[in-house]
C-alpha cells in the first residue's frame, strides 16, 4: 500500500482505495462484508481473529485507515479490540453487531467507536464509512493547528502530494500525519516554512514516522504533567514540555489528551450515572450492578492500555463523579493524593509512586483491598500495568482484580491491626499502602483499613478530606465484598477517595446519595463511643470526640467505620439515624439517618457498604474489634461476614454500594 | 429458449421464496454482489453459509445438552447464528433464532428446545429449497444471474 501507488491507481480519489480491516469470526458474514467493502472501492484486508487483526496493526501501524470489527467474537471482546486500536493506533474503528440494543450501542460509543453498525450491514452504509477517517485527521489536524483544509482540498496540488496521497491512500496512519503535521509545525516553528511540505513529503511518503505508542511509562509521564497542570487546564504544548520526552510531538500528546479526556469522561458518567442510583436510594439493583458491571468492563479495556493508567489519578480526583473514578483514584494517584488531603498523603502528581499508601506494618502486605477496589472497577487492570513498576502498593490497589475474589478471605486474615493502628496514627498521612496483592488475606484489608484510618484521622482533623477514608472505604469494602460486592466496593470505594473533599461528602449526605457517599467516609455508627478502642485507629481519640457529639448525627462523622461495625447491631450503631442501619456504610446513605445529622463531619467516613456486607461485618467487626485495638481485620471480617449474614442493609440501599463501586 | 425458461423457473422460485417469507431483501444485496469478478458469490456465500450455520447448530445442540439451564451461552451461540442468517438474507430461520432468544431471556428451557427444534426445521427447509435454486440456476447457464423476484 505505497501511498504513490494508491496515488495514482485511485486518481487521488478518496474514499476510494482506503484501506480497512474487517474483523468477524462469522465468515459468511465476513465474506459478504468484504465484497461489499470491495463494492465501495476499499482495499479490504479481512481476518477472523481479533488477536491476528491486532497483530497486524500493530505490526504496520500505516497500513490501514479503518477498522471494522465485529462485537461478539469468541477470542476477544469488541469492545477491548475497539478501545485498544482506539488508543496503540488511533485508527478509527467501527463496530458492527446483530445487537442493536441501546445500551450495547451505549457501550460501544462509550468505548470510542466511531460507529456502530447493525447487521445485516448494507452497500450504503458502507458507502459513507470514510468519513470517520476523514473526520479524525482532521481532528488531528486541528489541534496542530494545521490547515487541514488546505491539505484537504488540494487534489492535483503536487506540493502536498504527501499529504494528499495521505489522504487519498487513506493515509496510512496519523502518525504519518502528524509527522507531517509535525513538519510543518516544526518548520514553522523553526522558520523553515517554505520546507515544510518538501519535509513532509520526505517523511511521509517514504519512511512514515512511527506511531507514537503509548507505554506504561510514557502514559505515566503523560499523566503526571497532565497532573501537575490540572486536568482541564492541561494544554498539549505544556504537557509535552513537561513530560520532555524525545520525539514526542504535540500532536501526539494532543491526540493523546483527548483520548484521556474522553477516558475521564466516560467514567465520570458512568460515575453520576452510578451515584444517582445511590441518590435514588434504591435504585434498581441491577441498574447499579450495570453501571459497576460496565465499569468494569469498560475498564478491562483499558487495562491492556497503559493509557488507562494514567486516566484514572487526576481526572478522577477532581471529577465529584468520583465513584467511578474512585477505583481508579485508586490505582491513580490522585486518590491517594486527596486522601493525603492535607497531608499525609504523598502528594503525587498522578504519579502512581506517590500514592503510598503503606499500612504501617502492612506495607508489602498484598493490597487486596486496593487491588479489590481496583478490580471491581475494572480498572484496576489498568493501573495495575501501569503502577506495577511503581509503587508497589498502590499497584497492589490496583491490581486488585484478583482481590475481588479474594476478599472475602482476606478480610478474614486481617491481623495486623495493632499495627494497623500504630501506624496509622503515626502515619496518618500517609502512607496508605494498599497492597494490591490479590490475595484474599488480611493484608489486604489491612491494606485498606489502615488507609483508613489514616484517612480518618486526617478527617478528623480535617473535616472533609476524605481521601484516605475513601480509600479505605473502598479497600474495605471491596475486599469484604467478595465477588461483586467488592468489586462494586472497590469501584466506590475509589471512587469515595476520591470523593475526600467533604464537599462532596456532604452533598453525598445530603442528598442521600449512596454516591456521593462513596468518598463519604466510612460512617461510623454513633455507637462508636463503644467502640473507642477502635477509634483509636489513627486517631481514634479524635474520633472519638467526633463520635461522641455525633451520636446522633450521623454516622458522617468521621467515626471510625469499625466503630459501626462494633455495633454488631446496625440499627443501634446508627444511634437515631436508621433503625435498621446495620451496615455502616450503606445505611449511611440513607438520608434518614444520614442527612438528620446535622453535623457533617466530614471527618467521618460514610462508608457505603453494599447493604449485605456493611452491617454484616460491622457488627462482627464491633466483637473484633474489642478484642483488638481496632483491628481492621477484625472489621474487615466482620465486614465480611456482614456481607454474608445480614442483608437488611442490603434494602435499605439496594445498590448503592455497588453502584458506588461502579461508580469507582 | 431452454435456458430462458430455466431461468424463468428460477425467477418464480426465488418470488416464491421471498413471498413465503424465507428470505429477505438482503438475500437481493447479496446476490447484487455478483458480478463478472465473481460470478457465483452468491452461490459461494450460501454454500458458506450452510456449512458454518450446521456447525452452529451442532454447538447449540451440545450445549443444550452439556450445559443445561446455561441461558447465556446458549444465547450467545443463537446470536451468532442469527448474525450469520440476518447476512445472506435468510428471514424465518432468523425469526426462530430470535424467538430462541426470547425463550432464553425468559428463561424458558422448554421454550428454548422447542424454538430450537424449529431452528432446525427451517435450515434444512431452506437448504433444499435453496440447493435446488441453485441449480436450477446453474442449468440456466451463466449469464443466468438471478433477478429480483417479481422482475
Amino acid at each position: 500500500m505505497r501511498s504513490e501507488e494508491r496515488n495514482g491507481a485511485v486518481g487521488n480519489q478518496f474514499p476510494v482505495g482506503m484501506r480497512v480491516l474487517a474483523v468477524d469470526d462469522d465468515p459468511v458474514c465476513l465474506k459478504v462484508l468484504e465484497t461489499l467493502l470491495r463494492r465501495c472501492k476499499y482495499h479490504v484486508t479481512t481476518t477472523n481473529q481479533a488477536a491476528i487483526a491486532l497483530r497486524m496493526l500493530r505490526e504496520n501501524r500505516d497500513s490501514f485507515d479503518l477498522v471494522i470489527s465485529d462485537v461478539h467474537m469468541p477470542d476477544m471482546d469488541g469492545f477491548k479490540l475497539l478501545e485498544l486500536v482506539g488508543l496503540e493506533m488511533d485508527l478509527p474503528v467501527i463496530m458492527l453487531s446483530v445487537n442493536g440494543e441501546t445500551k450495547t450501542v451505549m457501550k460501544g460509543i462509550t468505548h470510542g467507536a466511531c460507529d456502530y453498525l447493525l447487521k445485516p450491514v448494507r452497500l450504503e452504509e458502507l458507502k459513507n464509512i470514510w468519513q470517520h477517517v476523514v473526520r479524525r485527521r482532521f481532528s488531528n489536524r486541528e489541534r496542530a493547528n494545521v490547515d487541514v483544509y488546505e491539505e484537504c482540498s488540494r487534489p492535483s496540488n503536487v506540493d502536498f502530494d504527501n499529504v494528499h496521497s495521505q489522504i487519498t491512500c487513506g493515509s496510512p496512519d496519523q502518525s504519518g500525519r502528524p509527522s507531517k503535521k509535525r513538519k510543518e509545525y516544526h518548520s514553522e516553528d523553526e522558520d523553515e516554512g517554505g520546507e515544510s511540505n518538501g519535509q513532509g513529503n520526505d517523511d511521509s511518503s517514504a519512511p512514515k514516522k512511527p506511531r507514537v505508542v503509548w507505554s506504561v511509562e510514557l502514559h505515566r509521564k503523560f499523566v503526571a504533567a497532565v497532573n501537575h497542570l490540572g486536568v482541564d487546564k492541561a494544554v498539549p504544548k505544556r504537557i509535552l514540555e513537561l513530560m520532555n520526552v524525545d520525539k514526542l510531538t504535540r500532536e501526539n500528546v494532543a491526540s493523546h489528551l483527548q483520548k484521556y479526556r474522553l477516558y475521564l469522561k466516560r467514567l465520570s458518567a458512568v460515575a453520576s450515572q452510578q451515584a444517582s442510583i445511590v441518590a435514588a436510594l434504591g435504585g434498581s439493583d441491577t441498574f447499579m450492578r450495570m453501571g459497576a458491571l460496565e465499569g468494569l468492563q469498560g475498564y478491562e479495556g483499558f487495562t491492556s492500555s497503559e493509557a488507562m493508567s494514567s486516566f484514572s489519578p487526576q481526572g478522577l480526583l477532581n471529577r465529584n463523579n468520583l465513584t467511578s473514578f474512585g477505583i481508579q483514584g485508586m490505582a491513580a494517584s490522585r486518590p491517594i493524593q486527596i486522601a493525603t488531603g492535607n497531608s499525609t498523603i504523598s502528594h503525587s502528581t498522578g504519579d502512581v509512586n506517590r500514592y503510598r499508601l503503606s499500612l504501617p506494618g502492612t506495607s508489602n502486605r498484598q493490597g487486596n483491598v486496593a487491588q479489590g477496589l481496583a478490580a471491581s472497577v475494572g480498572q484496576v487492570q489498568l493501573p495495575q500495568k501501569w503502577i506495577q513498576g511503581e509503587n508497589h502498593d498502590l499497584s497492589n490497589i490496583v491490581s486488585g482484580n484478583g482481590f475481588v475474589n479474594s476478599v472475602p478471605g482476606t478480610l478474614r486474615s486481617v491481623t495486623n491491626s495493632p499495627l494497623l493502628q500504630q501506624d496509622l496514627v503515626e502515619r496518618r498521612q500517609a502512607k496508605m499502602v494498599i497492597q494490591p496483592s490479590s490475595s484474599a488475606n488480611s493484608e489486604r484489608l489491612e491494606g485498606t483499613v489502615g488507609v483508613s484510618s489514616s484517612l480518618m484521622d486526617s478527617h478528623v482533623s480535617q473535616q472533609g478530606d476524605f481521601p484516605l477514608s475513601v480509600l479505605s472505604a473502598s479497600a474495605l469494602f471491596s475486599g469484604t465484598f467478595a465477588s461483586s460486592n467488592i468489586s462494586k466496593l472497590g469501584a466506590t470505594s475509589s471512587g469515595s477517595t476520591t470523593i475526600c473533599p467533604s464537599n462532596d461528602l456532604r452533598v453525598a449526605r445530603d442528598n442521600k446519595m449512596g454516591a456521593s457517599s462513596f468518598g463519604s467516609a466510612i460512617r461510623l455508627s454513633p455507637d462508636t463511643a463503644q467502640n473507642q478502642k477502635y477509634l483509636n485507629f489513627g486517631g481514634g481519640s479524635s474520633l472519638r470526640h467526633n463520635i461522641d457529639s455525633e451520636n446522633t448525627d450521623s454516622l458522617l462523622v468521621s467515626k471510625l467505620v469499625w466503630s459501626s461495625l462494633l455495633n454488631s447491631q446496625p440499627p443501634s450503631t446508627f444511634g437515631s439515624q436508621r433503625p435498621d442501619n446495620g451496615s455502616l456504610g450503606v445505611k449511611m446513605i440513607e438520608p434518614a439517618s444520614v442527612t438528620a445529622a446535622p453535623q457533617m463531619k466530614i471527618d467521618t467516613f460514610d462508608i457505603l457498604t453494599p447493604k449485605n456486607t456493611l452491617e454484616l461485618s460491622f457488627p462482627r467487626l464491633n466483637s473484633e474489634l474489642s478484642s483488638s485495638s481496632c483491628s481492621f481485620d477484625g472489621l474487615l471480617n466482620s465486614i465480611i461476614k456482614v456481607e454474608k449474614d445480614d442483608a437488611s442493609f442490603s434494602d435499605d440501599l439496594g445498590c448503592d454500594f455497588y453502584s458506588l463501586g461502579a461508580c469507582i | 429458449m431452454d435456458y430462458s425458461n430455466l431461468r424463468r423457473q428460477a425467477a418464480s422460485m426465488k418470488k416464491s421464496l421471498f413471498d413465503q417469507g424465507y428470505l429477505d431483501e438482503q438475500f437481493c444485496q447479496v446476490e447484487d454482489l455478483q458480478d463478472e469478478a465473481s460470478p457465483n458469490f452468491a452461490e459461494e456465500v450460501i454454500t458458506l453459509f450452510f456449512k458454518d450455520s450446521a456447525r452452529l447448530i451442532s454447538n447449540i445442540e451440545q450445549a443444550l445438552e452439556k450445559y443445561p439451564k446455561d441461558f447465556n451461552k446458549w444465547d450467545a451461540y443463537m446470536q451468532q447464528l442469527k448474525g450469520s442468517c440476518s447476512s445472506i438474507g435468510a428471514s424465518r430461520m432468523k425469526s426462530e433464532c430470535m424467538s430462541f432468544r426470547e425463550f432464553c431471556g425468559q428463561g424458558n428451557v422448554e421454550g428454548c428446545m422447542k424454538s430450537f427444534q424449529k431452528v432446525k426445521r427451517e435450515h434444512g427447509v431452506l437448504r433444499q429449497k435453496l440447493e435446488a435454486y441453485f441449480q436450477l440456476l446453474r442449468q440456466a447457464g451463466p449469464a443466468g444471474a438471478a433477478t429480483r423476484p417479481g422482475m
